[in-house]
């Protein structure tokens, strides 16, 4: 994959600069040596790798700030990076840049339940702040499959969703603040504890900016306070199709569950290896849907989308009975990513979205696609707001099929946007959805962002070959 | 007045703008923050219509013009509704465009979102007049900088929006409402917040201090909302013996809330978004100033209202900005606006961005000049 | 993930077996995450999918160990709660074993590590020489803060030191010991007596030979057994633990079967499960296998037939999940279902995966981290207000003994309810 051209007086300079920045840190904050640098060359998103230059691991504010102050002084590239599960290679290094790991920075800082915040630092882990407040049944809302791992920081950085963002919304609708150093070593405060914020919309802008504007030190969110209950019920159709229409009519209905996701029958499997949640094998899609209240509200719910299942003749539903029968059936959904790691050496996930009417539609043409390439795909996504995880099965030891894998995800997200659909959902462009951005974007449109990225990284030091094409940088910078 | 009715006409009217342009849909709060000085009006009221509803798939575009009445027309009729429930204070005159543009949300913010949260997809046109699409129809979509976010809310200083496209809910079976009376500010904001952080999904809770009332609201399947409703008395009967509204009243109730009914309007009106447990302490310290008000969004929302003078307008700011939140000045007479921090004052290092990234959209500087802030 | 290993390397079989779990790594990072040494010390590096990486890298290029690789392998508690968190199934175990003996084959320690190394290998493996080098410790014990630095090698000296008891306990010595069931004789097993364990824990063998005897179970301890080698098997000295397993083996599978082979110390457990793998190419490979399948942690063997026989006090038992349980053997519910079965009320810790730092000589050789781990568990056991610890593992008993609340063995507290005397740990504790 094309980089931009690495800075060969940085990379000249190299000693200089891990002993400048070892002037400005701790001894044990800096990494400089090959042996010790190899791990962080790649993310979640092993395909692509890339020896960085050093990684820091700041362990407060004013380390990343005398970080950035030092970089940008010195003309040097940053990428910011969090536990590293990106699977569009958002924390993929460059040759010539320091990586900064927020790990470190990993405590929670403050708590209120009567005005339902949390104040944490960027290396907090999603599920960690769900659990500092579950004792009071309250509960951090966006869920990514990846949760156990994935940090707050790199949340905010790909505006992640997950299962029950049907219902919740993704990170952008539960952040209230944020502080960010930007590549001058500046602090900027946007937000607070409070709702909205007067003047332009900074905290909507830099979520999902993938670590182009600037470092994020510190994040509030909103908590909420859990429903009463939830449940989950199982519901195995004879066809993709099917199962879609039956999504579909969820929706009409009215109802909006609090989840609604689809696994076919690869992921079916996948799952089942995994967490032995009862998954039904017999089907070819299956839907997982969780509904919250109480006991009779959950259970007047569940009826309602029973009766709607019922039309599409499901070959099996079944409504689970208790908390670890729950828990099961989303340990498997959570995990079907790395599951399927069992039937497969190597994946390539992909993350468009789609109109959900159009979800029939897009799995048929899918299907085509695969057979064409040769090459198996499960698919597992969020039914109810229309994002896909198609999971490219290839192997990576053999080049070729990594090419086809790439060329296969490159024409299921075309696909994506012809139907009126976009190339990322949730995991981001990052250096994998690069070269596709001007498939959804016109350059003016790309320009626009560009200069919007200028405008906080004037040098365009941050996170830099990643999110906007390489052709046509010039211009905007 | 400039009134393009194509997208294409109103980008040439905006290539061809040989000075700065009052931005407007249909100027129904051109009495909000700072007057704009421009020698040309640019509206998007002839830009107007519904242009895509898949209730389905909970999504509707519509260009910018298109009245809010419209909109809500179309979508009472699938059985759908806008989840931030804009206020309708200016009648039925005002435009989509507007609202995302001024970001305005009412009750069912506190836990339904912003109309920052809703918007999906933008189509705008930029100072130099350039057409641009940013997000798009479906409900999930990170691909590239979340544009249509920063311009929502904007005020029509970035660009100006020809589309826009957002996500929409169904209405609920049923509406129920608890009313708890006698309780001064701290003891609704308690209410209100003990409510907030119950399981009982409350779409709703204000503090009325004309009433000493607190309520709050509950949207859902009829027996769920009858269950939740009672339960929720139960929880606060701390707070004293709550009296139940049914769907009728509760619709009659929050509509008025929405609507800052509970607000004697006088001079000038502020909106100040806090941390509730600190909006108590906010009405109190105004009260002498003859700063009246009443708390939205679990005392996260105070709207006020008092006499338009520098001095009370000053000490409206110091107490939004000593609770660590924001304000806005929503209406007072030009001499105040054009004089006064309609908004809160920028660090600097902010404000150097700020005005790269104006720039980058509008580098002549002829977009709504000086309504967020001076030039 | 990709991996690089030549046609010529892969012919060899180790290879060849690295490479298989290599490739079922998908470097997700979700191990990172409930990694001990990842959550205290924030790099990559002390992470599982790092080590993994670093493992990689080491033996793709077939180069000797490097001080950092060696560093971060040492680093590694071997706790495997990556392994149950990897939805991939990667067989993190097999692999770091493999980097271990990589290590121990190509890499030169500094001369104290060295040093210390052998000691420890010489010692703690032989119950009679653990208890003289405990008496002399006992004697260093009131020193060990008076030592002055904060070398290495200072803290490790201070951590052994802290880690013997006040007290010494009275000798033990099974080995070639029989002891008849009580009653009609349902059963008949073989106790891996431990080797530490009965120079620090001789209550614990006690204990469980006494419970068993009385649920009509014939315990029997081959004079030919020892240690289980899991001392030297985690320093990579591979030739050691495999004479230890064939010894082992050997003893077991001499004479009439035994139903079960029962494992008090989880530690070790992991270990004799294993014993079919690590002699999978050897002339015993058979009879290793079937030692590996019979054996069973006594919290396993006795959920079928555990009765008490009397009323327990209202005492509220924190139950410390040994990561050789709960991640290396997969045992979780187990321990606390006695425990609730005996009576007692049970509660557990926040973060129960986290292991407590002791890890065999983890706390010797890692003083810092072990330190910080032991804490954090102390921490969040004494959050829960209990009057006990139970743990199903002498090492996590020594590690977090001396906090104020008694440690015991569970074992010691299931025989004390079917009739056994009360724990001396306990005698503290009035209820
Ligand atoms: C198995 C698996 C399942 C997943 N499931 C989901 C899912 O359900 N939903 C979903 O949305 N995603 C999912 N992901 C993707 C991934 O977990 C998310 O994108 C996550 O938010 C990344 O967080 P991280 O801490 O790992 O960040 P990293 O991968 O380290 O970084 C991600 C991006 O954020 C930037 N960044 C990180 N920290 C900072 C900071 N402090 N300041 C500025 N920039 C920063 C980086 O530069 C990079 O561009 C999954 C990944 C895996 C491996
Ligand atoms: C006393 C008072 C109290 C109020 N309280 C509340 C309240 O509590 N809650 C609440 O939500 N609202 C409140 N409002 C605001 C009210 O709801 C607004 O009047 C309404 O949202 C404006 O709609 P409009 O179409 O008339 O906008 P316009 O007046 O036409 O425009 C509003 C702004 O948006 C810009 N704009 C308009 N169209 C576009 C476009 N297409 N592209 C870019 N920019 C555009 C304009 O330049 C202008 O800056 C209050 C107003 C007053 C006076
Ligand atoms: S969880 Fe498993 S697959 Fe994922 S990085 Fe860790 S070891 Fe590899
Ligand atoms: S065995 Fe334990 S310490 Fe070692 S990598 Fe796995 S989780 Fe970390």
């Amino acid at each position: 994959m094309l980089q931009s051209k690495p800075k060969l007086n940085v990379l000249e300079k190299r000693a200089e600069i891990i002993a400048g920045l070892k002037a400005v840190l701790p001894e044990r904050a800096v990494i400089g040596d090959d042996v010790s640098l190899k791990p962080y060359e790649t993310d979640g998103l092993s395909a692509y790798r890339q020896m960085p230059l050093a990684v820091v691991l700041p362990e407060n504010e004013a380390q990343v700030v005398a970080v950035m102050k030092f970089c940008h002084l010195h003309g040097i590239r940053v990428i910011p990076r969090g536990a590293g599960t990106s699977l569009s290679g958002g924390a993929l290094p460059l040759a010539d840049a320091v990586v900064v790991g927020m790990m470190r920075m990993n405590q929670i800082l403050d708590i209120n339940y009567a005005d339902r915040y949390a104040v944490v630092q960027p290396g907090v882990t999603n599920i960690a702040i769900t659990q500092a407040v579950q004792d009071e049944q309250f509960f951090y809302a966006p869920d990514p499959s990846s949760q156990l791992a994935c940090m707050i920081g790199g949340n905010v950085s790909m505006n992640s969703g997950g299962a029950h963002c049907l219902k919740y919304g993704v990170t952008a609708n539960n952040l209230l603040g944020l502080r960010l150093v930007t590549i001058e070593g500046e602090l900027l405060e946007i937000g607070g504890k409070h709702m909205d914020t007067a003047g332009y919309d900074w905290l909507g802008l830099i979520t999902g900016s993938e670590g182009q504007l600037g470092v994020l030190t510190e994040v509030t969110v909103r908590i909420l306070r859990g429903p009463e209950g939830a449940r989950a019920m199982l519901a195995g159709f004879a066809s993709n199709e099917v199962a879609g229409a039956c999504v579909d009519a969820i929706i009409s209905s009215g109802i909006i569950p609090v989840a609604l996701e689809f696994m076919d029958k690869l992921a079916i499997h996948a799952c089942e290896a995994f967490a032995h949640a009862g998954y039904p094998l017999d089907a070819e899609a299956l839907l997982i849907i969780e509904v919250e209240g109480s006991d009779t509200e959950q259970t007047e719910m569940l009826a309602r989308i029973r009766d709607i299942c019922a039309v599409y003749n499901p070959v099996s539903m079944r409504v689970s009975q208790t908390a670890e029968e729950s828990a099961a059936i989303w340990k498997g959904r959570k995990g079907a990513f790395g599951a399927v790691g069992r039937i497969s050496p190597d994946y390539l996930c992909m993350d468009g979205t789609i109109p959900t009417s159009q979800l029939p539609n897009v799995l048929k043409r899918m299907q085509a696609m695969s057979d064409d390439y040769g090459l198996k795909v499960a698919n597992i996504f969020h039914a109810g707001d229309g994002n896909l995880h198609p999971l490219i099965m290839f192997d990576a030891n053999d080049v070729e099929s990594f090419h086809k894998a790439e060329a296969f995800g490159a024409d299921i997200l075309k696909l994506c946007v012809e139907v009126g659909g976009c190339l990322t959902g949730e995991h981001g462009v990052g250096i994998e959805k690069r070269d596709l951005m001007s498939v959804q974007f016109t350059p003016a449109e790309l320009d626009q962002q560009r200069r919007i990225k200028t405008a906080f990284d004037p040098d365009w030091l941050l996170n830099p070959s990643k999110v906007f094409p390489l052709s046509g940088l010039s211009a905007a910078a | 007045m400039i009134l393009p009715d194509t997208e294409e006409a109103l980008a040439a009217a905006i290539r061809g703008a040989s000075g700065p342009l009052l931005v407007q849909g249909n100027g129904t709060k051109s009495g909000m923050l700072r007057p704009v000085q421009a020698a040309a009006t640019l509206s998007t009221a002839n830009l107007s219509g519904i242009t895509l509803y898949a209730p389905n798939e909970l999504v509707m575009s519509a260009k910018a013009g298109t009245r809010l009445s419209e909109i809500e027309t179309a979508l009472a009729a699938a059985g759908q509704q806008m989840i931030c429930e804009p206020p309708h204070i200016h009648g039925e005159n005002q435009t989509i465009g507007g609202i995302v543009a001024t970001n305005l949300s009412g009750p069912r913010r506190v836990t339904g979102g912003a109309m920052r949260d809703h918007v999906l997809g933008v189509r705008a046109v930029n100072g130099s007049g350039e057409i641009l699409k940013f997000g798009g129809r479906v409900l999930k979509n990170v691909t590239g900088l979340d544009v249509a976010k920063l311009l929502t809310g904007s005020f029509g200083t970035l660009a100006v929006m020809t589309e826009v496209t957002f996500k929409v809910l169904p209405v609920s079976e049923a509406t129920g409402s608890i009313v708890l009376r006698g309780l001064d500010a701290e003891q609704g904001i308690a209410a209100l917040s003990a409510g907030l952080g119950s399981p009982f999904f409350v779409t709703g809770a204000a503090y009325l201090p004309a009433l000493q009332q607190a309520v709050l609201r509950i949207e859902d399947f009829a027996t769920s909302v009858k269950y939740r409703t009672e339960k929720l008395a139960g929880q606060l009967s701390a707070f004293g013996t709550a009296e139940i509204l049914d769907t009728d009243a509760s619709k009659a109730l929050w509509r008025d809330v929405r609507d800052c009914k509970y607000l004697d309007i006088a001079e000038a009106v502020w909106r100040l978004s806090v941390v509730p447990s600190a909006a108590p302490a906010i009405l109190r310290a105004l009260a002498p100033l003859g700063v009246t008000g009443f708390l939205d969004w679990g005392g996260g929302l105070v709207n006020l209202t008092g006499p338009a003078d520098q001095a009370t307008h000053e000490a409206v700011c110091h107490a939004a900005i000593a609770a660590g939140g924001t304000w806005w000045l929503m209406q007072a007479p030009e001499p105040l606006r054009a004089v006064v921090n309609v908004v809160p004052p920028e660090p600097p290092a902010l404000a150097a961005i700020r005005a790269r990234v104006q720039a980058s959209f509008d580098p002549r500087g002829i977009l709504n000049p000086g309504r967020l802030r001076a030039a | 993930m990709q991996t690089n290993f030549t046609t010529k390397q892969l012919q060899n079989p180790e290879i060849a077996i690295a490479n298989n779990i290599l490739r079922t790594c998908v470097h997700c990072g979700m191990c990172t995450a409930t990694c001990p040494t990842f959550v205290t010390l924030g790099d990559e590096l002390d992470s599982p999918r790092g080590r993994i990486y670093l493992i990689k890298d080491m033996l793709e290029h077939d180069r000797p160990a490097s001080e950092e690789e060696v560093l971060h392998m040492d680093r590694c508690l071997s706790c495997l709660s990556c392994m149950t968190t990897c939805p991939s199934g990667v067989d993190y175990m097999h692999l770091v074993d493999h980097a271990r003996v990589h290590i121990n084959e190509t890499y030169k320690r500094p001369l104290t590590d060295r040093l210390l190394r052998d000691v420890l290998a010489q010692i703690l493996p032989y119950p009679k020489r653990m208890r003289a080098a405990l008496n002399l410790a006992r004697l260093g014990k009131p020193f060990a803060s008076l030592l002055p630095g904060q070398s290495m090698l200072v803290k490790r000296l201070r951590a052994m030191l802290n880690l013997a008891p006040v007290k010494m306990p009275v000798a033990q010595s099974l080995g070639g010991t029989v002891h008849k069931a009580i009653g009609e004789t349902k059963g008949r097993v073989a106790l891996l007596a431990g080797c530490a364990q009965q120079a620090i824990g001789p209550s614990i063998n006690t204990a469980t030979i006494e419970l068993l005897n009385r649920l009509g179970i014939e315990v029997v301890i081959p004079a030919a057994a020892g240690c289980c080698g899991a001392l030297v098997h985690h320093m990579g000295r591979h030739e050691e633990a495999l004479q230890a397993a064939r010894r082992n083996v050997a003893a077991w599978s001499d004479g009439p079967e035994f139903d079960a082979i029962i494992v008090n110390t989880s530690g070790c457990g992991t270990v004799l499960k294993d014993y079919g793998f690590m002699l999978r190419d050897d002339a015993m490979a058979a009879k290793a296998a079937a030692v590996s399948a019979k054996s069973l942690d006594i919290s396993e063997y006795l959920l079928k037939i555990y009765q008490p026989s009397q009323v327990a006090p209202a005492i509220t038992v924190a139950y410390h999940a040994a990561c050789s349980l709960q991640h290396g053997q997969k045992i979780t519910s187990a321990p606390k279902t006695l425990l609730r079965k005996a009576g007692f009320n049970v509660v557990e810790p926040k973060d129960p995966h986290l292991c407590c730092g002791s890890a065999g000589t983890y706390n010797i050789m890692q003083p810092d981290i072990a330190a910080s781990l032991r804490r954090r568990k102390l921490d969040s056991l004494k959050a829960k207000s209990p009057d006990v610890i139970a743990a199903g593992n002498i090492g996590c008993l020594t590690q977090l003994a001396g906090d104020n609340v008694p440690t015991v063995h569970m074992v010691e507290l299931l025989n004390w309810m079917a009739g056994g005397n009360k724990p001396e740990a306990l005698n503290g504790v009035n209820k």
